[in-house]
């Protein structure tokens, strides 16, 4: 029974998240367009309860469930225009599965990700949380709102001296009472969705840039980042935030490039999301403002349209950030939280600050217990960034453009806990860093001297053979190969090209 | 041929990436080790509340005792008072293999109301849960005296997690 009912979670999540896309006038390739939708219809459910919540209305499987459906209803009504005009073949072509192409070489790679995917996946299923910090609040908050029905429940009666974390976003309140409520006891298998399809995401995003063999290899560092693996099969908000913070950064990073306006504006809504799962995140948020106004110079737009574009961008991560830390905490939760007294006093005091940049460094990225906390990712990375400066004397825009939210994260959290001196060295801190991952990797992956590797990888190979797909015609792959001696320096390698669709190589859309 | 090559290379470097340094360490300890689990587990018949004890160790299974207790005797609203963790540590020295859960995941285990000696409602508290050489004990608090008296001869361990 669970089992159905987790399959029509997964298709009500499907079907939000698809809405939310054609809302946005999101066109991507086939793997992007479920993953984001399975992704986006994760954060979709996590704010019905949530919303029901804020109107007071009993959280019951049925008031739950109906709402669940009626979001993805709503949130389909362009979708229901579409087919209305053109027939379901116009949303089958957003799902069209093209006939599996895998090749060889990526099957070594896959076969250990499955394995890290499928351990990952049955401890979300077979254990409970464990984590102090969900257990001490919103896993608790979700165990007492199954029976009683309401997120403002009888746990608030109790003794919460040590904790803060009744405070903290109804993000995991939320998802864990709809999976308690579909039948999970541990709730925790949306937690399995998310990493799955970020997992797909991410693969599809760095085979784009690098061949094959290279997107294996930064993804599988990736992977065995020791404390953020443990993060995949235990519920906390670090994991979530970290997606929708770099999904954020993917696509306006693209929207530099593309020039794409839709693709801001879902940036913006992404940004939201990572908000209102760590409300901090706003902080962060605003640092991209001086990169975003740089680009809108460039593009020559009037002071007004300017305005409000950034006004659009900013408005999701604002209201994620009222809804949670100010409305909800202020006036529904029957506990008093002062949030202005956790602030600093002493401001005029750097000392503390410098020492925070300087224990993140020490501390976190380059010592004995960074690489028990992140592997040897880092290491790789400064390596390559070293040697890109030194033998290429460049980076790439792109390259760039990751570089900056790597530096605006290591900023960014040092000012948080300077200000913020609860948020810890090696607790908060720690798994706010969990941001920084995916942005190494998408740095790595624009690395021009991995870039070039992957296009001499892609040369030498010539035409690559594809698993599990029909065979081409002996002309078509003559002109693959020709094209593939042909690509200039910048273009991606044939093996990339491949994946994108035709009529946009090396793009993603 | 060349995609061959390159598959031996792509296990190659899957290799090296699991036999390297720490990830060695850690692949065995962490990854592997849950799969031995997972083949031990996906045969267990045991019940929820099994799995939870088997998870959360000491302070689960001595939480759901007291409840237990509790209940076999028709308690009506226990307020139960816990000894700090630094007493466990400085005191016993059994800390941190076994201490006590704070209230709000003792509340997540048993739906039951802990405090700790620093809590308002400490002066509310009717049980004492009391860790010995011989083990662990629920006693009943009498008297506002006999709780003023416990709670004095705890002042000097603040409760830590």
């Amino acid at each position: 029974m669970p089992f159905f009912v987790f399959i029509l979670l997964f298709v009500c999540y499907l079907v939000s998240g698809y809405g939310v896309l054609t809302i946005f006038g999101m066109k991507l390739k086939t793997a992007y367009m479920i993953t984001l939708s399975l992704l986006l219809g994760i954060a979709v459910a996590s704010f019905v309860p949530f919303l029901l919540q804020l109107f007071f209305i009993d959280l019951n499987p049925v008031s739950i469930f109906l709402s669940l459906l009626l979001a993805a209803l709503v949130l389909n009504i362009p979708t229901w225009r579409r087919i209305g005009k053109e027939g379901f073949p116009a949303v089958r072509r957003s799902f069209a599965l093209k006939p599996l192409r895998i090749l060889p070489y990526e099957l070594p790679w896959l076969v250990i990700f499955g394995f890290l995917v499928f351990v990952s996946i049955w401890r979300c299923y077979y254990l409970p949380p464990t984590s102090r910090d969900a257990l001490s609040g919103p896993e608790a908050i979700a165990e007492f709102a199954v029976r009683e029905h309401t997120m403002i429940n009888s746990f608030f009666n109790i003794d919460l001296w040590s904790t803060n974390n009744q405070f903290k976003s109804p993000y995991l309140i939320s998802l864990q009472l709809i999976c308690k409520m579909a039948g999970f006891p541990f709730g925790q298998v949306w937690l399995s969705v998310v990493f799955v399809s970020f997992t797909i995401f991410l693969y599809h995003a760095l085979k784009e840039r690098v061949h094959p063999v290279i997107a294996g290899f930064l993804l599988l560092l990736f992977l065995m980042t020791p404390e953020m693996y443990a993060y995949t099969f235990m519920i906390l908000y670090d994991y979530s935030n970290m997606i929708f913070f770099f999904l954020s950064l993917y696509f306006l990073f693209d929207f530099f490039k593309s020039g794409i306006r839709s693709h801001f504006y879902f940036a913006g809504l992404l940004m939201g999301i990572a908000t209102y799962i760590r409300s901090e995140t706003l902080a962060l948020a605003i640092l991209f403002l001086p990169v975003i106004l740089l680009s809108q110079r460039r593009s020559k737009d009037s002071l007004r349209k300017i305005m409000k574009a950034n006004l659009f961008f900013f408005l999701p991560s604002f209201l994620g950030y009222y809804l949670t830390a100010q409305l909800y905490i202020k006036y529904y939760l029957p506990v008093h939280y002062d949030i202005g007294g956790l602030v600093n006093d002493q401001l005029s005091d750097l000392q503390p600050l410098f020492q925070r940049y300087s224990d993140i460094v020490t501390r976190l990225m380059v010592s004995e217990f960074s690489i028990h906390l992140w592997g040897y990712i880092l290491y790789f990375t400064d390596i390559l960034f070293v040697a890109e400066g030194l033998f290429l004397r460049r980076y790439s825009r792109e390259a760039r453009n990751w570089l900056y939210a790597i530096l605006v994260l290591y900023l960014g959290l040092g000012v948080l806990g300077f200000l913020l001196p609860m948020m810890n060295l090696n607790e908060t801190t720690k798994r706010a860093l969990f941001k920084l991952m995916p942005l190494t990797v998408l740095y790595l992956a624009n690395n021009e001297l991995l870039i070039r590797a992957s296009r001499w990888i892609s040369r030498w190979e010539g035409t690559p053979i594809h698993l599990f797909a029909a065979e081409k015609p002996r002309a078509a792959r003559q002109q693959e190969t020709v094209l593939a001696k042909k690509a200039p320096a910048s273009a991606p390698p044939p093996a990339a090209r491949s994946l994108s669709k035709k009529k946009h190589p090396g793009r993603n859309r | 041929m060349k995609g061959f090559l390159l598959t031996i290379v792509s296990a190659l470097l899957v290799i090296l990436v699991l036999n390297v340094g720490y990830y060695k360490d850690w692949f065995q300890a962490k990854p592997l080790q849950y799969w031995t689990d997972f083949l031990k587990d996906k045969d267990d018949t045991l019940s929820l509340e099994g799995i939870m004890a088997s998870r959360y160790g000491v302070p689960y299974t001595m939480s759901m005792r007291i409840k237990r207790v509790l209940e076999a005797k028709h308690v009506v609203n226990p307020i139960i008072l816990f000894e700090p963790n630094s007493y466990l540590r400085d005191s016993l020295h059994i800390y941190p293999k076994i201490h006590v859960p704070e209230p709000a995941v003792f509340y997540y285990y048993t739906g039951l109301e802990g405090v700790w000696t620093n809590s308002p409602d400490a002066g509310k508290a009717n049980f004492l849960v009391r860790f010995t050489n011989k083990g662990i004990s629920l006693d009943v608090i009498r008297t506002p005296e006999q709780r003023e008296q416990i709670l004095n001869a705890y002042k000097k361990y603040p409760p830590i997690l």
